[in-house]
């Protein structure tokens, strides 16, 4: 497959993320377009990786250059869970206190 | 049209409605659901690259653990109602406009990448996604990165306790 | 690699210390020790003397100036828990903590400032901010306090997700995650920089301004600053954005020149848009609290010219920058922490009742604004010195000076209102001698440091 579909998929979804945290105002909703955002950047370094090693390949038949993109996904999906676990509890935290998730109620601390 | 490329546009389209679809929806449940498909999408990209662990790992993790998590919150808030409110549409117009020059931004700057060009990702072929090569290179070359995200998770621990639980 | 192994393993020590002991008072005393001996092995690194070795395959480095600053952010750590140690146990219920977090904090804050990979950056800025989120929140039935915590966490999120989409870029064009990059190489007989790499470098640059505040990415910054309670905002005003802008000068020292001539744009323009947003604003302010958050952005505007310098020069102010900003926030908030009334008009009076209080705060307000005879002076000096080295414009300079003069008025609001106002500057209790020593421990180092500043730099080269 040419690297470009992969690149072109990676962004598509990326921006359709970024359009969710931008559009929604449900904390939860918004959080989830962030995982998309990060799960995006995880196909986008996968598909690097396949780009590299098949490059590497045709020099060298026993390589494993690219792998260290996995790995990068792998301490991505590591992040991405501790981060969840310390998202909802604040939005839990949030939620017992204002019952709503909305984050418009941030403008508050405007005023 | 091969098998491959049939599976690459169905798993593309796939991924690309249900992170519409996500976006869309006014209940919070059915955006769990189809956040839930995008990642099997995805995870089916990866099978297509021969990324298996990963593969595996990503319906684990995010679809298994991750999603249920907000699933679980999301029913505990009682928030499976659709009355969120909406931004206006001005707010909503410059998000979709926003998003939508980010995109075009770095397409354009892909496409103009001559280095890219003829470059291919390599299908169904290739062994460095497999278990026995990634536990290889985590467990010398990366045991330093794999013990800090271990500090990682502790704060993560410890952030939980102090901001979840009820005094 | 001391640093970072000593500070995790004071982090699980103190967890234990949260259920084995029940004194409050106890944690502050483990605290210090622990940051003590976290300082010492630092040293000790810094020295060659005695260091623990793992080898990370190069994705880590310490050379000098990054122990060195990680000494400075040690020593500033525990200055800060010494005054306002007692402050940050009764934030809430979960004292000992805390500090488990603070710990966990500069064990990321020693990352960010020996990484040689982006893995290791993009580690570093993680462990930084998860505890964070949750020190913002920490004040759990403050409302205000919930909702910082909210809006910092989706943001800092957000910027995440922003980093690792350059990072990704990034690996696409260099094929690996190293710090060097790849540069300038020839595509089909010219020469010229790869464009999914600047792409890449200038969204990791973007989300890295989100965490050090830098305008046009300044805007959760108040509203964060002042919902937090206000012994976390001390800390994360003053060490972590320094860290961050450690980061940002390591990362664009080894990708010099990527940017091409379009960055001789974009830099300046941040640095103004920085100092006209934080130093207008600022002045407007009722709240102390409020005026220190848009400061700090003021001040953010100052350190971004050693990345506009990027030389030696550079690198010894952004050092002397951050003690000098770190000493005196810390201890303005050390004294705002205690006071009943967190606007200016609180502050009426307090010559009066604690002239030695008052004169600290003084002193400190002195060297923020960067008069003479303090350290802040000698910072913002250098920082403007090492721009006009690299050949920066003149009118850049004169900017930054119209707008530092700019902030002399709204800190000499606070030094009216403590000396020539009448008043009852109210406290929620009378400070301790101790408390009254370290805070003129602190303005006698600033004012030091103000005449002497190579002092500092000695530690740098020798």
């Amino acid at each position: 497959m040419p690297i470009q579909y992969y690149i072109f998929l990676a962004l598509a979804l990326f921006s359709i993320g970024i359009i969710g945290v931008l559009t929604r105002r449900n904390a939860i909703i918004v959080f989830m377009c962030i995982e998309l955002m990060l799960n995006s950047v995880n196909l986008l370094l996968v598909a690097f990786s396949k780009m590299h090693h098949a490059e590497a390949l045709t020099a060298v038949a026993d390589t494993t250059i690219g792998i260290d993109a996995q790995l990068f996904v792998f301490f991505i999906m590591v992040v991405a869970a501790a981060e969840v676990a310390v998202g909802l509890a604040i939005i839990v935290m949030m939620f017992r206190n204002t019952h709503s998730v909305d984050v418009h109620f941030l403008n508050r601390l405007k005023n | 049209m091969s098998i491959t490329e049939i599976l690459f546009w169905f798993l593309s389209a796939l991924a690309l409605v249900g992170a519409l679809m996500v976006v869309l929806s006014r209940n919070p449940v059915h955006s769990v659901l189809w956040l839930v498909a995008t990642f099997f999408a995805i995870s089916g990209h990866y099978i297509l690259m021969n990324a298996q662990f990963l593969a595996i790992v990503n319906i684990i993790v995010y679809a298994g653990a991750i999603m249920v998590l907000f699933l679980f919150v999301i029913m505990l808030m009682n928030l499976n109602s659709e009355a969120e409110p909406r931004k206006s549409w001005m707010m909503q117009l410059a998000g979709v406009l926003a998003g939508g020059c980010f995109m075009m931004v770095l397409v354009s700057l892909v496409r103009q990448t001559a280095e890219l060009g003829g470059k291919t990702a390599l299908v169904k072929e290739g062994n460095i996604g497999l278990i026995k090569q990634l536990g290889m290179k985590l467990f010398s070359e990366y045991t330093v990165p794999f013990e800090i995200s271990s500090v990682l998770f502790l704060s993560a621990m410890v952030g939980a306790v102090v901001i979840g639980k009820k005094d | 690699m001391n640093a970072i192994i000593v500070s995790a393993v004071f982090g699980v020590l103190m967890m234990f210390a949260s259920f084995l002991v029940n004194n409050k008072n106890v944690y502050r005393y483990l605290a210090i020790i622990g940051l003590s001996v976290l300082l010492l092995a630092n040293i000790l690194e810094t020295y060659a003397i005695w260091s623990i070795k793992f080898d990370s395959f190069l994705q880590l480095s310490f050379e000098r100036f990054g122990l060195f600053f990680n000494s400075i952010a040690i020593a500033a750590t525990l200055f800060y828990v010494l005054l306002s140690g007692k402050d940050i146990v009764r934030v809430g219920n979960y004292s000992a903590e805390y500090f488990v977090l603070i710990f966990f904090i500069l064990c990321g804050v020693s990352l960010i400032t020996s990484y040689n990979s982006l893995l290791m950056l993009f580690l570093g800025i993680e462990i930084i901010s998860i505890p964070l989120y949750i020190l913002t929140g920490s004040d759990k039935k403050n409302l205000k306090s919930n909702e910082a915590a909210l809006k910092y966490f989706l943001m800092g999120a957000f910027s995440t997700g922003l980093m690792l989409m350059g990072i990704a870029l990034s690996y696409g064009a260099v094929g690996n995650f190293g710090l060097e990059g790849r540069g300038v190489v020839a595509f089909g007989g010219s020469m010229r920089v790869s464009f999914l790499e600047v792409a890449g470098l200038l969204l990791l640059f973007i989300s890295m301004s989100f965490k050090a505040s830098a305008a046009p990415f300044h805007f959760w910054t108040p509203d964060v600053y002042e919902g937090a309670p206000s012994v976390f905002t001390s800390f994360m005003a003053t060490i972590v954005k320094a860290t961050v802008f450690i980061g940002m000068i390591k990362l664009l020292e080894a990708r010099t020149g990527i940017f091409g001539p379009t960055w001789q744009i974009i830099l300046p323009l941040m640095i103004v848009l920085t100092l006209a947003i934080g130093n207008i604003t600022a002045v407007f302010q009722q709240s102390v609290k409020r005026m220190l958050a848009y400061s700090s952005i003021a001040q953010a505007g100052f350190m971004l010219f050693a990345l506009w310098s990027a030389n030696d020069m550079g690198r010894e102010g952004i050092l002397l920058y951050s003690v000098a900003y770190t000493l005196a926030t810390v201890g303005i908030f050390a004294v705002l922490v205690k006071m009943k009334d967190y606007t200016f008009d609180g502050f009426n009076g307090l010559a009066a009742k604690q002239p030695l209080v008052a004169a600290s705060v003084a002193v400190f307000v002195l060297s923020l604004a960067g008069i003479p005879l303090t350290a802040g002076f000698f910072a913002k000096y250098f920082m403007l010195a090492s721009a006009i080295k690299s050949g920066a414009g003149v009118w850049l300079l004169v900017v930054a000076v119209v707008f530092a003069a700019v902030s002399v008025y709204y800190y000499f609001r606070l030094i009216q209102a403590m000396y020539f106002k009448e008043g009852e500057a109210e406290m929620f209790e009378q400070p301790t001698n101790s408390f009254k020593g370290m805070l003129a421990i602190f303005a006698v180092l600033l004012i030091v440091l103000g005449i002497a500043p190579s002092l500092l730099f000695n530690y740098l080269y020798f």
